[in-house]
């Protein structure tokens, strides 16, 4: 019997070496040749004509890797994008589940399985998540120039030339714009503060009501406080800087272990993200809650999430201004479907119906002035929305982000100093 | 060997061969070789988990949850088989709570236990508390509170069917010749179910803790943001803005099963040693 079994044992352990060159081979780093021949053919399709990119597209599917964490937003892209790239241009698309860091977690998991060939020809991408794809030579490109409706996009504007200080250098067509917005109750809150040094002043008065989120929002919100208090976005830009960084990380860390005694669960514990966020603000454990889209609060009104009362605040030191993108992975089995894909998401059409209040409020990336003239007129009659900021102050307070680093040190740091430092 | 055991162990192979490949995989990017992140040959990934001091407040904290979740459940379970032996009704709902997924316990908890949930809101409408925030906090706590009664919850079913199959296939013989002996209630519970019940259970509660351990979507939604569950902690560092620190989350991955396997070794000396006494003229029963 314990003859058998140490038998057996054996059997197994050469079966496991069998297997193990199999996996060392994947392990080992790919060579940069084989990443190549995605790129290579998003570099040939975008010197095709357009007319020919668009046979290359006709009768194919596209499998876009993006956020599905909001309704509205799968229901702009499974119910109005999707029959539509199917009736004009032939192209199943297929939207899902896959965002940010996960998505070079899997391009690279595929890299190292050998195959030439992916899964995903689409992703929605931007910031930090764009900085580690291009480093890890994991983006096909430079393809985005060559998008027809590319033309009308407001390249002007800082906040969508440029990616969290990066040049998306044909490696990502800009989809949206968004702004970090403070949500809150009209009813509960009627005089809400206005400014970071307001906001400290309401968070001492006002006891176990204010957090921040564990994720995306969250750290925004800390970087946006480290401009305020450090003099402005203008300090931080131009690449990152150590120096500036720790100057400003102390600032906006003196801040939150000042107040954070007043914060929810007295800063014990944070909600883990904006989901969590605006569940507290709608049970009235806290009164604000915040979001990366100043529309947010619009979409959640109309899905029952948020009470009818609740507003979105910008505060006065400037808030965070950003687009998001699309990119094509280096490995895409679909290039021309998913360039196709990229310039209907761009046309002037589209983009007007996304922005639209009742359906995502997502911010346009196109230059209202570039657009044909019937759509200027549209896209300037968008009827304002009675939850939703006006475009003036948007403006007015918009800062763009920094380089990706800045989010990186920031979320690395605020785990070790703050969340883990509270009694 | 004959063609049955090459068969076996075939099969076994099929079945551990994702574990050993992932274990391989998981080797491969702790040490800097696999994964985002991955640039060559090096120790510092696991340096840096062994010396983090939340790694071993995450295993401590998780330990805690899933072992006072697991004594809970099997407590009740305990409780439950030996009262419904008897009784359908109270057989079916006991094994109600197998039918809910994880994910909606968890948010069903969230609903009922948090301080404006609906059992805050009956205690204030009771006039128990004056305003909500006077509830016990009892969701993103760091006593653990709502996972540990819903880890509890959600296991008690599989435990009690567990003891019951144990009770109903060996209970009932061994109950009859105690009882033609002359053994009263308590001398039948003492020497004859409680042994077997134990027994019985013991590999189940093993498997619970375990899994326990690595549950995931329970502690996302309920757990305290520090000290994180190991199942937060590895999904935190895959996924780490820092692509240099991915690597953690196969280090703290190997961990996980390292710590699994050694429950495995315990629970197989434990039975070792159990049969053994069986084998001796049954010392227990």
């Amino acid at each position: 019997m314990i003859a058998r079994q140490t038998r057996s044992v054996r059997r197994l352990w050469a079966i496991a070496v069998a297997i193990t060159p199999g996996v060392s081979a994947c392990a080992a780093p790919s060579d940069r040749a084989e990443s190549a021949t995605g790129a290579r053919s998003a570099t040939e399709m975008a010197a095709l004509p357009w007319d020919s990119v668009l046979v290359h597209a006709r009768g194919t599917s596209v499998l876009w890797r993006m956020w599905r964490g909001d309704p509205a937003i799968n229901a702009y892209v499974d119910g109005w994008v999707a029959p539509r790239l199917k009736s004009r241009f032939g192209i199943t698309l297929q939207a899902v589940e896959g965002q940010g860091a996960e998505l070079v977690n899997t391009l690279v998991t595929e890299r190292e399985a050998g195959r030439g060939v992916g899964t995903a020809s689409l992703m929605w991408i931007n910031g930090e998540t764009f900085a580690q794809l291009r480093r890890e030579n994991l983006l096909a490109g430079p393809w985005s120039g060559r998008l027809p409706n590319a033309q009308y996009v407001d390249s002007g504007s800082a906040i969508i030339a440029r990616d969290f200080e990066q040049d998306p250098a044909g490696f990502e067509s800009p989809w949206g714009t968004v702004q970090f917005a403070l949500i809150y109750d009209t009813v509960r809150t009627p005089s809400p503060p206005r400014t970071v040094k307001e906001l400290a002043t309401w968070i001492h008065a006002h006891p176990g009501r204010f957090t921040h989120d564990q994720a995306f929002g969250g750290v925004t919100f800390l970087k946006m406080l480290m401009y305020a208090l450090g003099g402005g976005v203008e300090q931080f830009q131009g690449g990152f800087s150590e120096v500036k960084y720790i100057a400003g990380r102390d600032s906006v860390f003196g801040w939150i272990k000042r107040l954070s005694p007043d914060f929810w669960r007295g800063g014990e514990t944070y909600p883990p993200d904006v989901a969590a966020m605006h569940r507290l603000l709608a049970n009235g454990e806290i009164d604000f809650s915040m979001s990366l889209n100043q529309n947010e609060v619009v979409t959640k009104v109309r899905q029952g999430v948020l009470p009818t009362t609740a507003r979105a605040l910008l505060l006065r030191d400037g808030t965070i201004a950003n687009a998001h993108y699309v990119g094509i992975p280096f490995n895409a089995p679909n290039v021309a479907g998913a360039m196709v894909a990229a310039d209907f998401l761009l046309s002037p059409e589209a983009q007007f119906e996304k922005q639209r209040p009742e359906v995502w409020a997502d911010g346009t990336v196109l230059n209202h002035v570039r657009v044909p003239g019937e759509w200027r007129a549209k896209f300037s009659s968008l009827a304002q929305d009675r939850y939703a900021l006006s475009p003036d102050s948007l403006r007015r307070y918009a800062r763009p982000e920094v380089a990706p680093m800045y989010h990186e040190r920031m979320l690395a740091d605020w785990r070790t100093m703050i969340r883990r430092a509270t009694p | 060997m004959s063609r049955r055991d090459g068969a076996g162990v075939f099969a076994v192979a099929l079945m551990a061969a994702p574990v050993v490949a992932g274990g391989l995989y998981s080797l491969a990017a702790a040490v800097g070789l696999a994964g985002a992140g991955a640039n060559g040959l090096s120790a510092v990934r696991l340096v840096d988990v062994m010396r983090d001091s939340s790694t071993w407040r995450s295993i401590g904290w998780t330990f805690y949850t899933a072992g006072s979740a697991t004594l809970l459940a099997t407590a009740a379970a305990l409780l439950a088989s030996v009262q419904l032996q008897q009784s359908r009704v109270g057989r079916a709902l006991a094994i109600l709570p197998l039918a809910v997924p994880h994910v909606a316990a968890a948010l069903a908890a969230l609903l009922l236990l948090g301080q404006s949930g609906l059992l805050s809101r009956i205690a204030f409408a009771a006039g128990l508390i004056a305003q909500p925030s006077e509830f016990p906090v009892l969701v993103y706590d760091r006593p653990g509170a709502s996972l540990i009664i819903s880890f509890a919850w959600k296991e008690f079913p599989f435990l009690t069917l567990t003891a019951l199959a144990v009770l109903q296939t060996a209970g009932s013989t061994l109950t009859e010749v105690a009882r033609t002996h002359g053994a009263d209630a308590r001398a039948i519970f003492r020497r004859v179910t409680w042994p077997l019940l134990w027994r019985g259970l013991a590999p189940a509660v093993i498997a619970v803790f375990a899994f326990l351990i690595g549950q995931y979507e329970m502690a996302v939604l309920l757990a305290p943001s520090d000290p994180l569950p190991l199942s937060v902690l590895t999904y935190e560092r895959v996924n780490d803005a820092d692509l240099a620190r991915r690597g953690e989350a196969y280090v703290l991955g190997l961990l996980a099963l390292l710590l699994a396997a050694a429950l495995v070794v315990v629970h197989e000396r434990l039975r070792e040693d159990d049969s053994g006494h069986v084998g001796a003229g049954g010392r227990n029963a």
